[in-house]
């Protein structure tokens, strides 16, 4: 099989394991901060953005040290953990309750300067490269696939055509955005974004601690 | 307004009538028990059996659903513990359970694990639970089993499987009952919508990690059953997590709040039984026409499942667990039983009965048979 025909077809092949792997930080937060489904549409484009870049900087990573050093238990464990708690980081501060934003000192509406709404603009972007960087078994394949090619080029082509293959299955997650609608489906996302935070600090303050054990 | 009385009970010979097929049925239940060798299973059989069919009785003498209900739903939550850990300390002589027992299949299969396992299971038909499908003579409580039993309860009393199936909140029940006066009393109606969020989580992270996730991480019950064996940073944290939740939210909150707070506040399973009182035929409902706004129906709810934009619109909300406290409190008749489909407020007490026969006969099938299981430990453990 050609070489980019492989990493379309890992991606399509694997696209549903990598939803459920995001499936915890995307879903509640499309729920949460979509409101429409140009919103949400716009935050997953984000998100999938961040995803993007997030694979190309690993793909580089992994084409430039050999796929062996950063996927060695330590320093896999250790990034890992580094993303899981950035995660819970951003989820947390997702997850805390929106107030009413005072008249902006800049004068402009729907104030970029203020810290809920640059989140919504910023965050699902930085989630997606946080989870993008999150070394899923799917990731590892490519990762292990990318570093057999002979450049950088084709490391890096490798990882996008992956990517597309995979993202072909986060488009229906648009529609979570419909949800923001309902008043309580906010709360209970936002509800959902705080547990997923508690779980996701327990995994990268373990992750962490583990690395620096096996370091 | 002059206070209107509530209906007066049945009469006897009425009761002992109406009685009569829980009585059938209690029978056929118990008569195996009837058949075991041995003085324990008769004694506690026949104990069990008077129990549920006096019980009844009562509910229908008086026309009260709630106080009697109770006495029934906290002697569960009593005695499932009693047998269920005397079952345990039976076959592996611990509470705990080695990770081997574990991937063995060992596991007892509990139904706050279904709204973690269907999405897995139908994308991969894979379930995801370390249990055995059909029971084994090393685990009777096996997967199929229980969702059977679990479906079938549910499509007939909806949220009612909370107030008459979960031996979990008989426990909570017991504590809340506890307390004369709540010491906390308001409570931010926002916080009823942390089962839902917590179902969200754990449905997605289960379906990330595969593996029950609340089993592992948020069941408060494991305290009073079966946990992993306590080998590792991890399972100590677990453990910690367990046994914080059952006594923050089993013990203390509702003795503080005299509420049903590991339900109203944190349970997934609840929340996604709630869903099911969208097909079940029976509910409650407010007649605004006699209703004063007393809230005494709104108080008197254990799990929070009144508001006042709920009654001013006549209903419940999903959540309600058809308990009937609401009913049983309202002074003026206004809170009362109903059949989908029919005309509200022609004949709610028969709404109430049919409800009851399908309750009770689910209850003494399913609570019984522990309730007998308890009492057959305590004789034992008394002999």
């Amino acid at each position: 099989m050609p070489f980019a025909t492989e990493a379309v077809v890992l991606g399509l092949s694997t696209g549903p394991a990598c939803v459920a792997f995001c499936g915890p930080v995307l879903a509640p937060l499309l729920a949460a901060e979509g409101r429409t489904l140009r919103g949400a549409s716009a935050r997953l484009a984000a998100f999938l953005g961040g995803r993007l870049v997030g694979y190309l900087m690993f793909a580089a990573a992994a084409w430039a040290l050999g796929a062996a050093i950063p996927l060695h238990p330590g320093p896999r464990a250790l990034l890992s953990g580094a993303m899981h708690l950035l995660i819970a980081g951003m989820l947390a501060f997702a997850a805390l309750p929106r107030r009413k934003p005072a008249p902006c000192a800049h004068g402009c509406a729907g104030c970029p300067h203020e810290a809920g709404e640059r989140f919504r603009t910023a965050g699902p972007a930085l989630l997606g490269l946080a989870t993008g960087i999150n070394l899923c078994p799917p990731f590892v394949a490519a990762a292990l696939r990318a570093s057999e090619s002979g450049s950088l080029a084709g490391a890096l082509l490798f990882f996008t055509l992956f990517f597309a293959g995979t993202s072909v299955w986060f488009v229906p997650a648009a529609g979570l955005g419909l949800l923001g609608k309902l008043g309580p489906a906010v709360t209970i996302a936002r509800i959902a974004m705080a547990v997923m935070a508690a779980w996701y600090a327990y995994l990268g303050l373990f992750g962490i601690l583990g690395g620096l054990i096996h370091a | 307004m002059p206070s209107q009385a509530k209906p007066p009970g049945r009469s006897a010979g009425k009761s002992i009538l109406l009685t009569l097929p829980v009585l059938l049925w209690s029978l056929i239940i118990f008569s195996r028990s009837m058949l075991v060798k041995g003085a324990a299973p008769k004694i506690a059989a026949l104990l069990t059996l008077v129990f549920m069919v006096t019980l009844f009785f009562l509910m229908v003498r008086t026309r009260e659903t709630y106080r009697w209900r109770r006495i029934f739903f906290v002697t569960l939550g009593v005695l499932f513990p009693i047998g269920f850990i005397a079952q345990l300390l039976a076959m592996r002589g611990s509470m705990s359970i080695s990770m081997e027992k574990m991937i063995a299949g060992d596991t007892p299969f509990c139904f706050m694990v279904i709204p973690m396992v269907l999405i897995p299971a139908a994308l991969t038909r894979t379930v995801i639970f370390p249990g055995s499908i059909l029971p084994s003579a090393s685990n009777p409580h096996a997967i199929a089993a229980m969702i059977a039993l679990w479906l079938g309860a549910t499509i007939v009393l909806g949220k009612g499987w909370c107030s008459y199936g979960c031996f979990f909140g008989g426990i909570e029940e017991g504590f809340a009952a506890v307390a004369r006066k709540a010491r906390i009393k308001k409570i931010d109606e926002r916080w009823r919508w942390v089962p839902w969020g917590v179902l969200v989580a754990i449905v997605l992270l289960s379906l990330a990690t595969f593996e029950p996730t609340y089993c592992s991480w948020l069941c408060p019950f494991k305290t009073v059953t079966e946990f992993a064996e306590v080998r590792s940073l991890e399972t100590a944290v677990q453990t910690g997590i367990f046994l914080s939740l059952f006594f923050g939210l089993v013990v203390v909150l509702p003795w503080l709040t005299k509420k049903r707070a590991q339900c109203a506040f944190f349970c997934p399973f609840g929340a996604f039984q709630s869903l099911f009182n969208k097909i079940n035929v029976f509910e409650i409902r407010i007649d605004r026409k006699k209703c004063t706004d007393c809230i005494s129906c709104r108080r008197s709810c254990p799990t929070m499942a009144l508001t006042e934009a709920s009654v001013t619109e006549g209903k419940t909300l999903i959540t309600c667990m058809k308990c009937g406290a609401c009913v049983d409190v309202c002074h003026k008749d206004a809170a009362l039983w109903h059949i989908k489909g029919t005309e509200f407020g022609k004949a709610p007490e028969r709404a109430r009965l049919l409800y009851l026969y399908a309750a009770w006969l689910f209850a003494t099938m399913f609570g019984g048979t522990i309730i007998a299981g308890g009492i057959q430990t305590l004789i034992q453990f008394a002999a």
